[in-house]
């Protein structure tokens, strides 16, 4: 991964869904975004703004109607079949037959030529990831013997261990109680710390979107857009004991401060 | 062409419409607990209570039931025969359960990869399974004569839709969420398919296993008992006996015919706890 490069690079995209008998709903106009490579960025915006369609533009798994969407400087499509993209849905999307160590190692096995053309720099092993989840006692076990917490942690172990240039999550912890929350938080900075992704994080939790993110982008809906981003200037490693401190409750002030300005922008 | 459309809408069935849907209880579990009287009690009183009333009808009505007794005798007498046939009716059910399986599996993964192929096969395949084939059995006995063919075709076709419905749903049943973590590192059709589509499909698949592998003795007597030539099967055994008026040999075949479809039963439930392990244990924690 090229220092100091763009990781991400959206440009005037648009993505329209064609309503049947109504006018196109415009999930996305006109959305300029630039990720710095190693960044954390998260989007946060009401309900429908378009941030999933977003996220789906960047993983390749759709195709913007204008403008243009690169990955490292290439199309999403390219970065997917060189491996260069992890996903962390909502729902954890482990295989139910496989163990957590087979759920986990299942992408590797898949589109090979990729995986050996990456000959991946020497890091963490699978097993070694498990266990810096905390998953070592569940690594042989199914993911319905799972707690939800963990069967999320699997679900971001399998994405980092692609050892993606790029992490694309959308909403992973939303189904989780609030101290699962934010001890997932936690392991999922270390892990971003060690292994050095470009993260782009969709979040409802105005705290959530803080604590992780070098940058925050708000988004409004209809149409979808982009209408603020803020950079946020703290310190990491960002502990718990950073939650209470006034730095960061003027943040978590200032998000809900812009958040507020998209949902009226919504109203109006 | 409308009607075809219609035709195609019937294609797309609820899960429930066609076989029990694949969630489902074990039908025992592993263990001794069968040993208590509590498990094993209730169906002996059962089973007696029907002996009773058999022996009473039997009694009252003899031109109608043969008295248990001679249904024993004409089993011990005649045990080889109905041994070998019912060898024969086994065969012939297994084969044609065989060739229906593959059949529609591989009809399964075609449609469920190839929506045009679905457009085409699916339709015909809702026709064939409203066709009687008890009405089909007599038509394929003059095209294939008395052997095995029609036997095997007839059991196949029996088996044939349950799987093809099924297996199809299963295959397209994956969670969109899954399939867009392994679109985005490029997995193959192939690749999605073997890892995900088909073990996905497997409790959809065994759901309909169960109902076929009974069903396929039933395919495999229909044809019997539609191809008067034959010479072997409990089907024939069944046809010959009545027209001998020999009610003890009618239901002692019955009697071997529900065996034969319990057994199948208890196999496929065997198959399938070792191959569904996993669907399994997700109910034992209710999760
Ligand atoms: N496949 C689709 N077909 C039609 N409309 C869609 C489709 N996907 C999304 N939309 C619409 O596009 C808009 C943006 O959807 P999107 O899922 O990106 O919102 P979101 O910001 O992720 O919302 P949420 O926070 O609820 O997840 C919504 O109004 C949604 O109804
Ligand atoms: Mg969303």
């Amino acid at each position: 991964m090229p220092g100091g490069s763009v990781s991400i690079s959206v440009r005037g995209a648009r993505r329209v869904y064609p309503v049947k008998g109504g006018t196109d709903l415009i999930a996305l106009d006109d959305v300029d975004l630039t990720v710095p490579a190693g960044s954390f960025v998260s989007v946060i915006g009401p309900s429908g703004c378009g941030k999933s369609t977003l996220l789906r533009l960047v993983a390749g798994l759709e195709d913007a109607d204008r403008g243009d969407v690169r990955v490292c400087g290439v199309r999403p499509a390219e970065a997917a079949a060189a491996k260069m993209l992890g996903l962390v849905p909502q729902a954890p999307a482990l295989l139910p037959w496989l163990t957590v160590l087979k759920n986990v190692t299942l992408p590797l096995r898949v589109n090979r030529a990729a995986s050996r053309r990456r000959a991946s720099a020497p890091g963490p092993s699978m097993e070694e990831l498990l266990r810096k989840a905390g998953l070592q006692d569940a690594m042989h076990k199914l993911p319905s013997q799972l707690s939800g917490g963990m069967q999320q942690r699997t679900a971001i172990v399998r994405a980092f261990g692609l050892r993606p240039d790029v992490l694309l999550m959308d909403e992973p912890f939303s189904a989780l109680d609030e101290f699962t929350r934010e001890s997932l938080q936690e392991q999922l900075l270390d892990l971003w710390d060690e292994l050095k992704a470009t993260v782009l994080f969709v979040t409802h939790s105005v705290s959530e979107a803080v604590r992780l993110s070098d940058k925050i982008v708000v988004m409004a809906p209809r149409p979808g857009r982009i209408t603020d981003i803020i950079d946020v200037h703290l310190p990491r490693p960002r502990g718990a004991e950073l939650l209470k401190t006034p730095e960061f409750h003027h943040y978590e002030d200032l998000v809900r401060d812009r958040l507020r300005g998209a949902f009226q922008a919504n109203a109006a | 062409m409308n009607a075809a459309e219609d035709v195609l809408t019937v294609t797309e069935p609820e899960p429930e419409l066609i076989v029990a849907p694949p969630v489902r209880r074990p039908m025992w579990r592993p263990g001794l607990g069968f040993l208590h009287p509590r498990m094993w009690l209730p169906l002996v009183l059962m089973l007696a209570v029907l002996a009773t009333l058999w022996t009473w009808g039997a009694h009252s009505m003899p031109y109608l039931l043969p008295p248990l007794g001679d249904i024993g005798d004409t089993l011990r007498e005649d045990a080889d025969y109905y041994v070998n046939n019912a060898w024969v009716t086994l065969k012939e059910a297994l084969m044609g359960l065989g060739l229906g399986l593959v059949a529609a599996f591989v009809l399964a993964v075609i449609t469920s990869e190839f929506p045009l192929a679905r457009r085409a096969i699916m339709p015909v395949a809702v026709i064939l399974n409203v066709t009687p084939l008890v009405a089909i059995a007599p038509a394929l006995v003059v095209a294939f004569g008395f052997g095995a063919a029609p036997k095997l075709i007839v059991t196949g076709l029996i088996c044939f839709f349950p799987i093809l419905i099924n297996t199809s749903m299963g295959l397209r049943a994956v969670p969109q969420p899954v399939l867009q973590v392994y679109r985005t590192v490029n997995a193959s059709r192939l690749e999605t398919l073997w890892y995900i589509r088909i073990p996905m499909a497997m409790p959809y698949l065994f759901a309909a296993l169960r109902i076929v592998f009974p069903l396929s003795v039933v395919g495999a007597v229909v044809a019997e008992l539609s191809a008067a030539g034959s010479s072997e099967g409990l089907g024939t055994a069944i046809s010959l006996a009545s027209s001998m008026n020999r009610l003890a040999a009618v239901y002692a075949s019955i009697a071997i015919l529900a065996l034969l479809g319990s057994v199948l039963l208890l196999l496929v439930t065997a198959l399938e706890r070792r191959v569904l392990h996993w669907h399994e244990s997700r109910q034992g924690n209710g999760g």
